[in-house]
């Protein structure tokens, strides 16, 4: 599996790495990442009742925000302002984060589905940045820079892994394990749920366009874009009590 | 038995919740307060569940929710405009029923989902009549003219009202529809200078001041002012309304230039450094274009007014809607407009809605009198001190606890007198985008160094954008002269008035290449803690005054809880926190 895997982020890397502005795109979604975890690993000191993951958690986040502004700067190096300011400052730039239904990854998963989330996404990370730095795909200044997060990167993935043996040896083996890989499932379930949703997003685009140049060209002799200038508020002949319950 | 009531804004950006009871305001939060996602239009589950709380009931307890738009009467005119616009909405279209039909078409479907309210309570106001709900029934005037502003609501994009003492309490004049916006003209020149829209405007705002109006019979061409009081928009330079994501076309290119880049450096000849010449012509002109654009939405504001003013008589003016936080035409418009009092809600953009939306319910709806002022806005979450010294001590952090906020009001201004940038976390957090001395980051102003300080260290923001002071408002009017009907906008940070010539270079940090400043008005009854700082600080210093900026770094939204006032403080090289009570020094 592991080395199906590293062959496997090798072969997309290689492409990916050498497409035109795809180096920026990947930086980009690199940072949102960070960001979006320090703000996850926030939520998660939070919420936490045990003191010494609090600590770490908030240590975590301290990383990640770090990490964040690397990948920033490294995009703006690259020329992608835009992007910079994407991944940094944009509210839907952080869509993809955890908090779904108004609850943070934390609160969602539990204690030990977070520590076993955290642990699995950040020895992803790790093989991916060793498959990058390895194979020399950034540039010398991008590769230097997960360098230099990498030792971070470590802790983060060890933390979780020491607490989650700790179980173990507390006869929480089984409990540990069915985490792990529920995590494992979970996110290879999103991972096709979003490529899924990618592939819906754009045959009903496609569709949506094809409606738009067969339908729309009659109704848009007779379509007329508003004129400016004061216009008579709508009236609406509805008893209040009626209009008020309606969406239209 | 109370009547409660909460009202949602949600699905654009900046969503929001709002609860009352029996009429009055008992919660009212932004959801990005608690997803920490900047600018957050998803329905505001946590804003919602802490709104709850703080009222100590349920979701079955409501007797309504109330969404603030009708989304039916939005999609109609997207659709509308989509086929009026046809074939240059082909890039739009896809992407808008996408949307539409994948989620914000289903409102009322969601709204009964995710917060398991029953269908029969659910209540749909309108956009801008959100708003004029929002300006007006918490107003403290019985009777007034209301004017909404903002890029667009169903359809309309500009709203003129009458609120009444007695039902129907609002009731609505004219209506100027999209795409003749002045929010989206606005909108469209931030993009155009390089900053995003929906929230970069306020970064045009302050860019004008570098500039001189010289562009400002371009922005006539492309804003075109009419009898009446009324509007329009010239189309041919503008291509939002059919475009998803380019908000102009080359015409607009043609008459002003070539646009700026993101990012790129602010260097007009005020602040030009070691630029090029080429660069500071070239800043010069984005300047120039940003103090035009400035220019022609002030005097569109003040065409509208005084025209309502004429027809309608009255004097007294309530605003919202995202073009009310415009200060610097707001305090035009409160010099130079015919009316003698000026309200403007607070939190004036979407996130307001939820506020209308609700008193409308209560007001309008159900028929019930006048009761809510909107005087004290710390209106959001508060945390215990006990839960504040449990996060310190877990996170093992180094503290005094000083006893309570009073205690530390002299320690933190003596801080202050010695230079120090400090953090000012003080009971619940404000409604509304401006940190008022709930979560703020805090400065003397005195110094000529002081804003490129914590801009450098601390706020990570372009250079050119000033720093606001909050003074007290006994010795508010020996430091500004201001126009009588700015002094209630002053409260909330919503207008400019000009430091008084005799105070002239004595708050350089805080005072703005052309003189003004947003000045905080703080009365003891609204944030006693801060305005007892305040005063202390001026016991050490002579001046009553200090730079007050919101308690974020760039790209974050403001700060909640002390968890990420603590993550601030480490993030920056803030001095110190001073947390309802406890001073918690810089690490390093």
């Amino acid at each position: 599996m592991g080395r199906f895997r590293q062959t496997w982020i090798g072969l997309v890397s290689e492409v990916s790495w050498r497409l035109p502005g795809w180096p920026v795109k990947l930086l980009t979604a690199f940072g949102q990442a960070e960001r979006g975890s320090f703000y996850d690993m926030l939520a998660a000191a939070e919420a936490t009742d045990r003191p010494d993951l609090r600590r770490k958690y908030f240590e975590h986040a301290l990383d990640e925000s770090q990490h964040a502004i690397y990948f920033r700067d490294r995009i703006m190096a690259l020329g992608g302002i835009d992007r910079a300011r994407a991944a940094m400052e944009e509210a839907g730039a952080l869509t993809s984060r955890g908090i779904v239904g108004g609850e943070s990854l934390y609160e969602r998963l539990g204690e030990l589905d977070f520590l076993a989330f955290v642990h699995v996404a950040e020895a992803e990370a790790i093989e991916q940045f060793n498959v990058y730095c390895a194979r020399e795909l950034p540039d010398p200044e991008t590769i230097a820079m997960l360098h230099k997060i990498m030792p971070d990167e470590k802790f983060h993935m060890a933390y979780p892994l020491h607490e989650l043996e700790q179980r173990r040896k507390q006869g929480e083996g089984e409990r540990v394990d069915t985490a792990l890989r529920r995590v494992k499932w979970n996110r290879l379930k999103e991972g096709w749920l979003r490529f899924s949703r990618d592939i819906g997003h754009v045959m009903s685009s496609l569709w949506l366009f094809l409606l738009y140049a067969i339908l729309i060209p009659p109704f848009s002799l007779l379509g007329k874009v508003e004129r400016g200038g004061w216009q008579a508020p709508r009236s609406d002949r509805r008893p209040l009590a009626v209009a008020a319950r309606s969406q239209g | 038995m109370s009547t409660w009531i909460l009202g949602v804004s949600a699905l654009y950006h900046d969503a929001a919740a709002v609860l009352l009871r029996d009429g009055v305001i008992v919660a009212a939060a932004q959801e990005e307060r608690f997803s920490r996602v900047k600018h957050d239009a998803s329905l505001p589950v946590r804003a919602t569940k802490w709104c709850l709380e703080q009222g100590g009931i349920s979701i079955g307890d409501l007797d309504h929710l109330v969404f603030y738009e009708k989304p039916l009467r939005k999609f109609e005119r997207i659709l509308a405009n989509s086929v009026a616009t046809f074939p240059r909405s082909w890039r739009a279209f896809p992407r808008q029923m996408v949307t539409w039909l994948g989620s914000k078409l289903w409102v009322r479907n969601q709204l009964v989902a995710t917060f398991a309210i029953q269908p029969h309570k659910l209540l749909f106001s309108e956009h801008h009549l959100s708003h004029a709900a929002s300006a007006f029934l918490c107003s403290p005037y019985d009777e007034a003219t209301i004017l909404t502003v903002d890029g667009v609501g169903e359809e309309a994009t500009t709203g003129l009202w009458r609120g009444t003492a007695e039902a129907p309490f609002i009731e609505p004049l004219a209506e100027v529809r999209f795409p003749h916006s002045l929010g989206m003209f606005y909108s469209t020149i931030t993009a155009l200078l390089g900053f995003a829209v929906n929230s970069g405007e306020y970064k045009v705002m302050g860019m004008a001041a570098y500039g001189e109006p010289r562009f400002r019979a371009e922005m006539d061409q492309l804003l075109r002012l009419e009898d009446g009081g009324a509007f329009s928009l010239d189309l041919d330079y503008f291509s939002f309304h059919y475009h998803p994501t380019q908000s102009y076309r080359p015409r607009l290119v043609d008459l002003l230039g070539e646009p700026r880049m993101p990012g790129e450096p602010f260097r007009p000849t005020a602040i030009a450094g070691d630029a090029s010449a080429e660069a500071v012509a070239r800043n010069q002109r984005f300047a120039d274009i940003a103090a035009s654009a400035q220019a022609a939405i002030e005097d569109a504001l003040l065409h509208v007014v005084r025209a309502a003013h004429a027809e309608h008589g009255g004097d007294t003016l309530c605003m919202a809607g995202g073009v009310a936080l415009n200060s610097v035409a707001n305090h035009r418009l409160a010099k130079e407009g015919p009316y003698d009092k000026l309200w403007i809600q607070p939190a004036a953009g979407d996130a307001g809605g939820a506020l209308g939306a609700a008193l409308w319910a209560w007001h309008c709806v159900l028929g019930k009198p006048r009761t809510a002022t909107l005087d004290r806005i710390d209106l959001g979450r508060s945390w215990t001190r006990d839960q504040t010294r449990q996060i310190l001590d877990d996170l093992g952090i180094t503290y005094e606890d000083l006893g309570d906020t009073s205690a530390s009001t002299e320690r933190a201004a003596a801080d202050l007198a010695e230079g120090d940038i400090i953090g000012w976390f003080d009971g619940r957090f404000e409604w509304g985008p401006r940190a008022l001395g709930h979560r703020s980051i805090l400065a003397d102003p005195r110094g000529a160094d002081t804003k490129d300080k914590v801009n450098a260290r601390i706020k990570f923001r372009e250079s050119f954008r000033p720093f606001a002071p909050a003074i007290t408002e006994e010795a508010a009017d020996d430091w500004y002269d201001i126009a009588p009907a700015a002094r209630v906008p002053l409260r909330f940070m919503l207008a400019t008035p000009t430091l008084k010539p005799e105070r002239e270079g004595s708050l350089p940090a805080t005072t703005h290449l052309d003189g003004t400043s947003r000045v905080q008005i703080v009365r003891r009854a609204d944030h006693p803690h801060f305005h007892e700082l305040i005063g202390a600080f001026s016991g050490h210093s002579d001046t009553p005054v200090l730079l007050n900026t919101s308690f974020n770094l760039k790209g974050d939204p403001i700060v909640t809880s002390p968890i990420d006032a603590l993550a601030t403080l480490r993030r920056s090289e803030l001095d110190t926190l001073y947390m309802d009570g406890f001073r918690v020094p810089s690490p390093d």
